[in-house]
C-alpha cells in the first residue's frame, strides 16, 4: 500500500487496465471458455474438429499467406517512403496527404479495388482501349481471386500511412551527427543505414509490423467483399459458424478464433525477446 | 533542386494512390450506364445520390454512427489522457509489462472478444443497444489513442508543467492553458483516427448490436451485393464526408473551449 501512496500518479493507468481487463481480457476469457464447453461439459473437441478440417486448415494457411504478404510489404514500402522523403514530410501540407488515405475505411478502398482491379474494373478497360484485350475475361482475375491478390493489394496501401506515421518521429529523433561520424571513418550510404538508423528504426519496425500483421489476420470486412468462397479468410469463416443457426458450429467458431489469438501472442513473445528492452526503446510511444 | 523532386515523387505517389481511385469513385457515383470499354462515363445522372438521400434508414443510420463515433471519441480521451501522461513521465520497474498490456486490445482479435462478451452483454441488457456497440468500439481505439496523446505529452515535456506549478498554477489550470492547447495536434489526431475506425466496424457492430443498431456500415453491406453502382459509389463517398464533418464539429468546439490557439489544422 504504501508503493500506491508514493506514486499516486498510477491511478492514472486505472481506467485504461479497467478496460483491458473487464472488457478484452474477460471477452478473450470468455470466447476460450466457450471453445471448450459442449452441451456434455468440458471437451476439446472443437479444436480437434478444426485442426482436421480441410476447410479451416486451407482458410488459416491462406490468412497466414494475405497477412504475411501485405505486413511485408507495407512495411518495406512505407520505410522506403519515409526513408527517402523524410525531409518533404516535415511540411505540413505533405503530412496531411499521408493521413488522408485514412479518410476511408478499408471496405471502401476494397471497393475502390473493385471499380480498380476487378475484370470489369478500369484497369480491364484500359487495356482495352490500348487493343491488348479483347474482353473482360482476358483480364486477369484480380478481385474475389484465390490468391487474395485484391485483399494484399487493398491491406497494403491502407496500412502503408499507418507504417510512415509510425516511422515519422524515429527519423525525427535520429542523431543528425552520427551520419557524418560513419562517413568520416570511411563509411557508404549502407553503412549509415545499417549503423545508424536501423537499431533505431528496427523495434518501431517489429511493433508496426506486429500491428498489421494482427490486424490483417483477423480482419472481417475487407475479406468479406473481396475474399473467395473457398478459401475464406478466418474471421468470415468463424463469423459465419458462430451465426448457423443450430449454434452447433459455435465451439468450432470460438476455436478459430482462440487459434489466431495464440498464434498472435506466439508471435508477440517472439517478438518481445528479439527486441532486447535494454537497448531498444520497444513499444515506445511515438507518433503513432 | 532535391527538395523539388522529393515533392514530385510524393506527388505522383499521391495521385496514383489517392487521388485516382477517390476520382473514380466521383466518376461512377454521378455515371448513367457506364458500361465496359469505355475510360469515361457517357452519360451522367444524380440518381445514385437521389436514391441514397430518399432512402429514411440512410438518415437514422447517420445520427447512429455520429452518436457512437463522438461517444466513443469523448470515452477515449476519459481513458487515454491519464494513462498516455502517467506513461509520457514515469518510468518505473515493469512499465514494458504495461505497455504490451496497453496493446493487447489492437494485438487480440476484436472478433473473438465481441463473440466472448455477446452473452455476458445479453445478460447485462447491453446487446441489441447502442451502448453496448460503443463499449465494442473502445476495444480498437483505445491503444491508438493512448499511444498519439503519449506521443504529445513526450514532445512536450514535463517542464511546462513544472514551471506553471512554481509560479502557484492549479491543476485545473494547468490542464486548461498548458496541456489543452498544447496538445491540440494530437486530440486533432485522435479525432479523426478513432471516428474512421468507429465508423468502419462491421462485424463488431453486427456481432453486438445485432441488427438493432443501424450503422453506416450496417446499411453498406447489404448495398454491396446491389448492382446499382451508382449507389454503392454515392454512399461510399458519405464514409468520407462523415470524418470531414465530425472534424470540423471538433475544430468549433477546439475554437470555443481552448485558449490560446495556433491556427493550424491536421499536425
Amino acid at each position: 500500500m504504501k508503493w500506491f501512496k508514493s506514486n499516486s500518479w498510477s491511478l492514472a493507468l486505472l481506467p485504461a487496465f479497467l478496460f483491458t481487463f473487464c472488457l478484452v481480457v474477460y471477452g478473450l476469457f470468455m470466447a476460450a471458455q466457450e471453445s471448450v464447453t459442449t452441451l456434455n461439459g468440458f471437451s476439446t473437441d472443437a479444436y480437434k474438429k478444426i485442426f482436421q478440417n480441410e476447410a479451416f486448415l486451407d482458410s488459416l494457411t491462406y490468412s497466414l499467406r494475405i497477412a504475411f504478404v501485405s505486413t511485408t510489404l507495407s512495411l518495406v514500402l512505407g520505410l522506403l517512403l519515409t526513408k527517402f522523403l523524410f525531409e518533404t514530410l516535415k511540411n505540413h501540407l505533405a503530412r496531411t496527404m499521408v493521413w488522408l488515405p485514412m479518410l476511408f475505411p478499408h471496405f471502401v478502398w476494397g471497393y475502390m479495388m473493385i471499380l480498380l482491379f476487378s475484370q470489369t474494373g478500369w484497369f480491364s478497360t484500359m487495356l482495352h482501349a490500348m487493343s491488348i484485350i479483347d474482353s473482360p475475361d482476358q483480364f486477369p482475375v484480380l478481385t474475389n481471386d484465390r490468391y487474395g491478390i485484391g485483399i494484399i493489394i487493398t491491406y497494403t496501401l491502407k496500412e502503408i500511412p499507418f507504417v510512415v506515421l509510425m516511422l515519422l518521429p524515429v527519423y525525427a529523433q535520429l542523431n543528425r551527427d552520427l551520419p557524418n561520424v560513419v562517413k568520416t571513418l570511411g563509411g557508404n550510404k549502407w553503412h549509415v543505414f545499417k549503423t545508424v538508423e536501423w537499431p533505431w528504426l528496427f523495434p518501431v519496425l517489429m511493433e508496426a509490423g506486429l500491428i498489421v500483421f494482427a490486424f490483417i489476420l483477423a480482419a472481417f470486412e475487407v475479406p468479406y467483399l473481396l475474399g473467395t468462397t473457398y478459401p475464406k479468410m478466418v474471421s468470415v469463416l468463424a463469423y459465419e459458424w458462430f451465426y448457423q443457426g443450430d449454434w452447433s458450429k459455435r465451439p468450432e467458431s470460438f476455436a478459430v478464433m482462440m487459434t489466431v489469438t495464440a498464434i498472435i501472442f506466439g508471435l508477440l513473445v517472439l517478438l518481445l525477446s528479439l527486441v532486447s528492452r535494454s537497448r531498444y526503446r520497444m513499444m515506445k510511444g511515438n507518433g503513432m | 533542386m532535391r527538395e523539388n523532386r522529393n515533392w514530385s515523387i510524393l506527388y505522383i505517389i499521391f495521385a496514383f494512390v489517392l487521388f485516382f481511385p477517390v476520382q473514380l469513385l466521383f466518376a461512377k457515383s454521378v455515371s448513367y450506364g457506364w458500361r465496359w470499354g469505355e475510360i469515361i462515363p457517357t452519360s451522367f445522372s444524380e440518381r445514385g445520390f437521389t436514391v441514397l438521400l430518399n432512402d429514411s434508414r440512410f438518415y437514422s443510420a447517420i445520427g447512429m454512427t455520429l452518436l457512437i463515433g463522438i461517444i466513443v471519441i469523448l470515452l477515449n480521451l476519459l481513458i487515454a489522457v491519464p494513462a498516455a501522461r502517467a506513461l509520457a513521465f514515469h518510468t518505473f520497474r515493469g512499465k514494458w509489462i504495461v505497455e504490451v498490456v496497453l496493446l493487447l486490445p489492437i494485438l487480440i482479435p476484436s472478433l473473438a472478444v465481441a463473440m466472448g462478451i455477446h452473452i455476458t452483454m445479453i445478460r447485462l441488457g447491453l446487446a441489441d443497444h447502442w451502448l453496448g456497440v460503443v463499449l465494442v468500439h473502445l476495444i480498437p481505439t483505445v491503444p491508438y489513442s493512448i499511444k498519439i496523446l503519449r506521443s504529445g505529452f513526450e514532445r512536450l515535456g514535463q517542464k511546462w508543467e513544472e514551471q506553471a506549478s512554481s509560479l502557484g498554477g492549479t491543476k485545473a489550470a494547468i490542464l486548461y492553458r498548458i496541456y489543452l492547447p498544447q496538445l491540440l495536434p494530437s486530440f486533432r489526431s485522435m479525432v479523426f483516427l478513432i471516428f474512421v475506425i468507429s465508423l468502419s466496424q462491421y462485424a463488431l457492430t453486427s456481432i453486438i448490436g445485432g441488427g438493432n443498431v443501424l450503422t453506416l456500415a450496417m446499411l453498406y453491406f447489404p448495398f454491396l451485393s446491389s448492382v446499382d453502382e451508382a449507389v454503392i459509389a454515392s454512399f461510399s463517398i458519405v464514409f468520407a464526408l462523415l470524418p470531414i464533418c465530425v472534424m470540423i464539429g471538433f475544430e468549433l468546439v477546439f475554437r470555443l473551449v481552448i485558449p490560446y490557439q495556433k491556427r493550424v489544422f491536421l499536425d
